[in-house]
């Protein structure tokens, strides 16, 4: 069994940002980290990987020379290879780009599943595992808490749609993409960390997957409306607070 | 663009908030293009769900099927897909929820189409329409264009946008469509979870409590606030890492993003991670009893108090507040 586990690096939401003059683009601290779910996605996989034989796991990433890092998280994790499709820049990218690269790739190496995360939280977008299962024209299954693989190439997978649990026998190849809570990651052993410094990570252009062209552009950034200024609200007593509180939602914010 | 489709979402035999927001936007592209709206509701036993809708598109395409009553998103997707094609859609809206989103980007890839997801708005300029969508959690908003006569699938995120009054005298049209289902994907059982309690993404008033709450027994007031507000409760990460509270109440960046009208938030400290998920709500209060506490810097009412205190008595002042509307 073949398993690729899609991961991306990230904006560290620490890092600084700030707009270029045109707004544009965006100027940012280059702290950069493993994207929270796809760490979920990476021990599901070495899960799978530990409970049946002969398994390998692929961790793929798409992005700049930089994104090595998130996949030697991934190798120390557990993970037997890597491989970066390499793109110029950190930049957001048109989603159905990133979901067709991933495609073309994952077409050509092969596989029985593909695990990612539920979200990226740069974009935010949460589309790219639903979006890979269509192209390849295989079944897809998202927000994944459970997932087991029972005999003949078939997997059942629990899913949360909006407060109901959802669980689905699917036949392999599938995607999956997993949210917090399926697993608790692991934290990488000492010999993991070794072995991930030492591997050697393939790294392809982007350009030998056919890549399309964007369909979608961004025109402009800009920083969000600032909220004002909190009114803390005083009074003799905790009951005085308490009704002017209901007072201002009141008459004031209109909200109650 | 030529003609505009809705795929609309439902439960309990209604229809869900968040397609009724996503009709308006419809409704206001449909004038921005002088183009028909359609609604397209998919499932079993939903006839009375489309006789709902008689007032927000001009056509309302019912597609009832046995095979559809599981929810499976590859079954919906491909009866979306021959909707478009027959009544040569080239723009699809629905919601960013649990299941308008994977059948959305299903349909999107199965047509090939550009998608737009998770946007919070958009503005119509000249002969352009620029879509709003946050990025890093909220700290940038973007304005995205799609090629020029590109077709498009597009989700908004809930309650992100306004609902409109409906004034269509629209059509229904029942739709037979042969479902070849996908034989690969079987739901075997599902289970609701929250009973008939509305969706946290959906709901009006959120409580959230954070570590301050000292221990999982304490959220017992916190969810009587909600039952009288007809809320949700929420829950910071730390109390959901201690197993005080399920990972789907969870709000914040790792979490979910809720733009309620009302947040309160009680014994949440306000990092940056958590604000993130709330910073979309009209109205957030915070009581906390640390002066300090991040969160005043995005609350629009603070409470510098123990909040084992102040929630006895906000719960019987909202109480009575209730009574009174
Ligand atoms: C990658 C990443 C993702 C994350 N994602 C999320 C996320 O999605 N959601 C999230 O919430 N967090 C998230 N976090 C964690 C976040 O950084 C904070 O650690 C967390 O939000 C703190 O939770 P808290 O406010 O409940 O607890 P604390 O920070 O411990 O705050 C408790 C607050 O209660 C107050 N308090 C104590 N006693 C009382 C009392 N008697 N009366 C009134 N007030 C009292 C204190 O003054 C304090 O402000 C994430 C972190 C990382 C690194
Ligand atoms: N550039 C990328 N490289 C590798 N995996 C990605 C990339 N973009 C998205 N993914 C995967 O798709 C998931 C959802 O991302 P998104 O749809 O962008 O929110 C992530 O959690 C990753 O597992």
């Amino acid at each position: 069994m073949k398993i690729l586990t899609f991961v991306k690096q990230i904006l560290d939401s620490e890092a600084k940002i700030s707009l270029k003059e045109d707004k544009r683009s965006l100027n940012f601290e280059e702290r950069f980290s493993l994207n929270f779910f796809d760490e979920f996605a990476i021990e599901e996989a070495v899960r799978i990987k530990e409970k049946i034989s002969n398994c390998e796991v692929v961790a793929i990433s798409l992005g700049s020379k930089k994104a090595q890092e998130v996949l030697r998280t991934a190798i120390a994790m557990g993970a037997d290879k890597a491989v970066l499709i390499e793109t110029e820049r950190y930049e957001i990218l048109d989603p159905s780009y990133t979901a067709k690269v991933l495609s073309a790739f994952a077409q050509r190496e092969g596989f029985h599943m593909i695990i990612c995360g539920e979200r990226a939280m740069d974009d935010e977008n949460g589309v790219t595992g639903a979006l890979v299962g269509g192209y390849l024209k295989i079944p897809y299954v998202g927000s994944v808490v459970r997932l087991e693989i029972e005999g003949e190439g078939k997997a059942v997978a629990e899913s949360e749609i909006n407060g109901s649990f959802c669980l689905y026998e699917v036949t392999l190849p599938a995607v999956f993409s997993v949210r917090k809570g399926i697993n608790e990651p692991r934290v990488p052993s000492v010999t993991g960390v070794m072995k991930a410094m030492k591997m050697k990570i393939p790294v392809l252009e982007v350009s030998s997957l056919s890549p399309p062209t964007s369909k979608t552009q961004i025109e402009s950034y800009d920083f969000p409306e600032k909220r004002p200024q909190v009114k803390i609200i005083e009074g003799a007593t905790p009951e005085e607070k308490v009704k002017k509180l209901i007072t201002l939602l009141r008459e004031e914010a209109k909200v109650i | 663009m030529g003609d505009i489709l809705v795929f609309v979402e439902h439960k309990d035999e209604s229809v869900r908030k968040v397609s009724y927001e996503v009709l308006s936007a419809g409704k206001e592209l449909k004038n921005f293009y002088s183009s028909r709206l359609y609604a397209a509701v998919i499932g079993c036993g939903v006839e009375r769900i489309s006789s709902e809708l008689k007032k927000h598109a001009d056509f309302i395409l019912t597609v009832d099927e046995e095979e559809l009553r599981d929810f499976v998103s590859e079954n919906y997707a491909y009866v979306l897909s021959q909707l478009v094609q027959k009544y040569k859609i080239s723009v699809v809206l629905g919601s960013h929820t649990g299941y308008g989103k994977p059948v959305l980007c299903t349909l999107a890839a199965l047509l090939d189409w550009a998608i737009l997801a998770d946007l919070t708005g958009f503005e119509i300029l000249g002969e352009k329409i620029l879509f709003k969508k946050p990025f890093f959690g909220g700290r940038i908003v973007s304005h995205l264009s799609i090629s020029g006569d590109t077709n498009a699938v597009l989700t908004f995120r809930p309650k992100s946008l306004k609902t409109g009054e409906g004034d269509f005298s629209g059509e229904i049209v029942r739709e037979r469509i042969e479902i070849k289902k996908d034989e690969r994907i079987r739901l075997l059982k599902s289970e609701r979870k929250e009973g008939k309690k509305v969706d946290i993404q959906e709901a009006d008033f959120i409580i959230c409590g954070g570590r301050g709450m000292k221990s999982p027994e304490n959220f017992r007031i916190l969810e009587e606030i909600a039952e009288i507000m007809g809320g949700r409760v929420g829950a910071s990460r730390s109390v959901v890492d201690a197993k005080w509270r399920d990972y789907d109440e969870q709000i914040g960046k790792s979490g979910k993003t809720v733009s309620p009208t009302i947040y309160i938030g009680c014994g949440v400290s306000g990092a940056i991670h958590h604000t993130m998920g709330i910073d979309t709500s009209k109205t957030i209060v915070a009581i906390n009893i640390d002066p300090n506490a991040p969160i005043f810097s995005i609350a629009d009412y603070g409470i510098v108090d123990d909040l084992f205190t102040i929630l006895p008595l906000l719960k019987e002042e909202l109480k009575k507040a209730k009574e009174q509307t």
